[in-house]
């Protein structure tokens, strides 16, 4: 079973600023870190790959910066990893970011599942492990919790919902995004650490991956930024006093008169 | 006098909560005070020097010696005292020094270092071309870590406090630059590293008042070990050292200049477990004495381990914990630092051949080579005691006398084996209960006896002094970081002898005549 990871860089989150003018976040002396949604997404690739074989490779777009990052993830036992950074490919949006990865997924080549996390914690959107399997025209399945079971050319999944959860069962090769404590990551040990410090990071340029100018970088990247803004909401508290039988009603009535109660 | 009664407040139904520190030691007082500079301090000590108050000196009553806990008569308390005073770079030292009062918290130091901000409005231009030169450094910190974060950098100078990253950079002493004091008469001295020295065991030391303070430190020699037990002496020495680890008996540190360091910019930790006690001591050994000493040596005996197992299955709390195989028995946390990236890579493969030789798998080992997976594996250092006090107060809630019993003495390096032998041998002997854990680089651990009733702590108290007296004939200390204070004065009597005793009791003498100050500490 062959595992490709998408890992990305993120801003720790722990210490995220906004600056109050631009509403952009401060990356100034803000320690980069992976994704932590990625985390879980590696972890559940290295499970798969103690009980299954087969290879597990992270894949992740960014700046050169990230080759730490990805040595990182070698010394968690990770086979390969592989960089796709070119100036070129900046300023994507999620659309031009699951075009880059399923460029360079497509020179992996080798593969039987892609695993998301379920969203980066600095662009949010959730949108590129779903995009990047429409890319490739495989199937994806996101919120992934639980996976059941593997099969050769099956995998079933428990995904949640709002209200519960369903089963899932998807054609293999397929993307899955996973949810935090999916399973709990584990930490480098140094018998890792030393294989990987015989290993290098790939790091892939625009080239490498023959991609098409107008589909990656800014020029690839439909997604207009209008304006950033920390949403307010007006919120008012009121108490109410009284008996409590005086209080449940004079609560009924006053979500009566703001119409929550669907009648008049 | 008007002032001073605002001053010296009696309500003490009001500040109960200050005739405690965190040895849960109580005592009574008749009044309290939380002066703002030293002009309040010196108002205070004219009004309580005329009725002869005794005088107990507070900090942020984080000790757990009970040092800061009064015995009788009035409480100073210095938690208004949190100014950062200024900067300065020192051309000899090759570094920064800051310049703090007393009550400043050590959490408040490292936040303003890590994030290179201070209040400046009272800094003189001096102090401020220090911070931009800062400002344009890398970063600097204030290496001493006593865990508790809350503790004021007084009291850690009290104390000579020291942490888990001790073993590399000594414990507070060796951070201390000046201090400023006032002694109980009201006259100031002001001591410097390097400039204010004794001539082999005498002193002569001249007030701000132009009074000379002319004697002698005591005889006895020290243990040569970490320690903070009794008045740091030995011959040629700076007499800041002297009051650094007095724990208050000899003056009121006001001011305190502090040397930083620069931070390095790898560190790497690494945590392996070991299949039995003896393959987990060789490796200690080996890694502490390779070429490149690691910042600290930690330990966790099997007991631990187990005691974290069984936390993790039952509280939430600790539920991230990883995993620890069965075969996990004995673990040793060590953390390297640098400022190349190969060079602490050397440092962990080092190790790893250690790991090797002495019996251990590279497999069985967590490595943390960034600022999250550290935090990992700091919080499974923590959890150890946690999770000691979270067990006591279950017993308590059916035997509510019970309290743990910490040890915190240290030996020299060739008896690592022997003490940790005769802890075992006893404790398994009497059939007590116990985790034992901490600063084994240093030959320092910290045996926590955990009773079930009262009759085993009866036999952990004997114990205790049993031990105590061991640790002094192998060459040791009764108490390596969290000081004497009230609790352990027997101990220090009995490693220090009588005539040691009463040395100090004359050095004291030159200070403060009366015997004012913290009485109650030390003897
Ligand atoms: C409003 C807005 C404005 C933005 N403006 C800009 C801009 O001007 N310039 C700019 O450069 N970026 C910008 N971004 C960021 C950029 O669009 C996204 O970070 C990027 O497209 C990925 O989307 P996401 O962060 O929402 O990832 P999500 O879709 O939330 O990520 C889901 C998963 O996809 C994978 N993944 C995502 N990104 C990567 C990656 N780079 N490498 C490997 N795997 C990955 C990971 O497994 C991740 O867990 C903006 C984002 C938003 C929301
Ligand atoms: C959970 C926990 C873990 C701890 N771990 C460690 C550890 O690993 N290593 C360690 O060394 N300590 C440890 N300690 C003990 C404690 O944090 C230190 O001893 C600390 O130095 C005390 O500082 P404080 O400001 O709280 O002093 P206080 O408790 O207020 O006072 C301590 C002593 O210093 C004197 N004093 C305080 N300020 C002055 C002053 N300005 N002038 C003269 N005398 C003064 C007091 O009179 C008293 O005798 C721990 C404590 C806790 C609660």
């Amino acid at each position: 079973m062959n595992i490709i990871v998408c890992v990305k860089q993120v801003p720790d989150t722990t210490e995220v600023k906004m600056n109050p003018e631009t509403n952009t976040i401060i990356r100034e002396g803000v320690e980069s870190v992976v994704n932590p949604f990625d985390a879980f997404a590696i972890e559940e690739g290295l499970k798969i790959k103690d009980v299954y074989g087969g290879k597990v490779t992270a894949l992740s777009m960014g700046i050169p910066d990230a080759v730490q990052m990805l040595k990182e993830i070698l010394a968690l036992g990770v086979d390969d990893a592989v960089l796709l950074s070119d100036r070129k490919f900046a300023g994507a949006d999620s659309l031009a970011t699951a075009y880059a990865l399923s460029l360079g997924v497509k020179k992996i080549n080798d593969f039987d599942l892609i695993i998301c996390g379920k969203q980066a914690t600095d662009g949010d959107t959730a949108q590129v492990g779903p995009s990047l399997a429409e890319k490739l025209g495989i199937s994806h399945c996101t919120y992934v919790s639980h996976i059941e079971e593997i099969g050769s050319d099956y995998i079933r999944v428990k995904k949640l919902v709002d209200d519960g959860y369903e089963i899932i069962e998807l054609s293999l090769p397929a993307v899955i995004t996973v949810e935090k404590g999916i399973n709990r990551p584990r930490i480098p040990s140094i018998k890792h650490f030393k294989n990987a410090l015989e290993k290098e990071v790939l790091i892939w340029t625009t080239a490498d991956v023959a991609a098409d100018s107008q589909l990656i970088g800014l020029s690839g990247s439909p997604t207009q930024v209008v304006r950033t803004f920390i949403p307010q909401y007006n919120k008012e508290i009121q108490i109410l006093e009284g008996t409590p039988d005086q209080q449940a009603k004079d609560l009924m009535e006053k979500l009566a008169a703001e119409n929550f109660l669907g009648c008049e | 006098m008007k002032m001073v009664d605002n001053l010296i407040r009696t309500s003490m139904q009001e500040y109960e909560e200050y005739l405690r520190d965190e040895s849960r030691l109580a005592g009574t007082a008749q009044s309290i005070s939380f002066p703002k500079d030293e002009n309040e301090i010196l108002e205070i000590l004219a009004a309580l020097s005329q009725d002869k108050i005794p005088i107990t000196v507070q900090g942020a009553r984080t000790g757990i010696a009970g040092g800061a806990a009064p015995e009788s008569g009035h409480i100073l308390n210095l938690n208004k005292m949190d100014q950062i005073l200024g900067l300065r770079y020192d051309e000899n030292l090759k570094t920064f020094l800051l310049k703090v009062q007393t009550g400043v918290l050590l959490s408040e130091i490292r936040e303003a270092l890590l994030k290179k901000t201070f209040a400046v409005s009272n800094w003189s231009q001096k102090s401020l071309d220090a911070l931009e030169l800062l400002k344009n450094s890398r970063t600097y910190f204030f290496s001493p870590d006593p865990t508790e974060t809350s503790a004021s950098i007084g009291g850690m100078v009290a104390c000579n406090a020291s942490g888990a990253r001790s073993f590399k950079y000594g414990s507070t002493r060796k951070h201390i630059e000046a201090l400023r004091i006032i002694l109980v008469d009201g006259d100031t001295i002001f001591v410097r590293r390097g400039e204010h020295k004794t001539q082999g065991r005498s002193f002569i030391v001249k007030t701000e008042s132009g009074r000379t303070i002319e004697g002698n430190v005591p005889k006895y020699m020290m243990p040569n070990v970490k320690n903070a037990s009794g008045y740091y002496v030995e011959d040629d020495m700076d007499l800041v050292d002297v009051f650094i680890g007095c724990e208050g008996t000899l003056g009121i540190i006001t001011e305190i200049d502090l040397r930083l360091l620069p931070h390095p910019k790898y560190i790497y930790c690494l945590t392996t477990f070991f299949t039995s006690e003896d393959k987990a001591l060789k490796y200690i050994r080996a890694v502490r004495e390779k070429e490149e000493k690691p910042a600290s040596i930690e330990y966790f005996n099997h007991k631990a381990l187990n005691l974290l197992r069984e936390q993790k299955k039952s509280k939430p709390a600790f539920s991230d914990i990883l995993d620890m195989p069965d075969h996990f028995h004995t673990a040793v946390y060590v953390e390297y630092h640098g400022d190349l990236e190969e060079a602490v890579t050397n440092m962990i493969l080092e190790a790893s051949k250690a790991i090797v030789a002495c019996g251990g798998r590279e497999e069985d080992t967590w490595l943390a080579l960034n600022t999250q997976t550290m935090q990992q594996l700091h919080a499974f250092r923590h959890a150890v005691p946690e999770s000691v006090n979270l067990l006591i107060d279950e017993r308590r809630k059916t035997e509510p006398n019970l309290t743990k019993l910490g040890t915190d003495m240290a030996v020299p390096d060739e008896q690592l084996e022997e003490i940790i032998d005769l802890y075992n041998t006893c404790l398994q002997k009497e059939g007590l209960d116990s985790v034992t854990f901490g600063h084994i680089g240093n030959n320092h651990v910290h045996v926590n006896i955990l009773p079930r009733n009262q009759d085993d702590y009866a036999k952990g108290k004997s114990l205790y002094t049993k031990w105590a007296s061991e640790v002094i004939k192998m060459g040791g200390t009764v108490s390596a970081e969290h000081g004497i204070g009230k609790m352990k004065k027997t101990l220090l009597k009995e490693m220090l002898g009588e005539e040691g005793i009463n040395e100090m009791k004359a050095l004291k003498a030159l200070f403060d005549v009366d015997f004012r100050l913290n009485p109650g500490n030390l003897f």
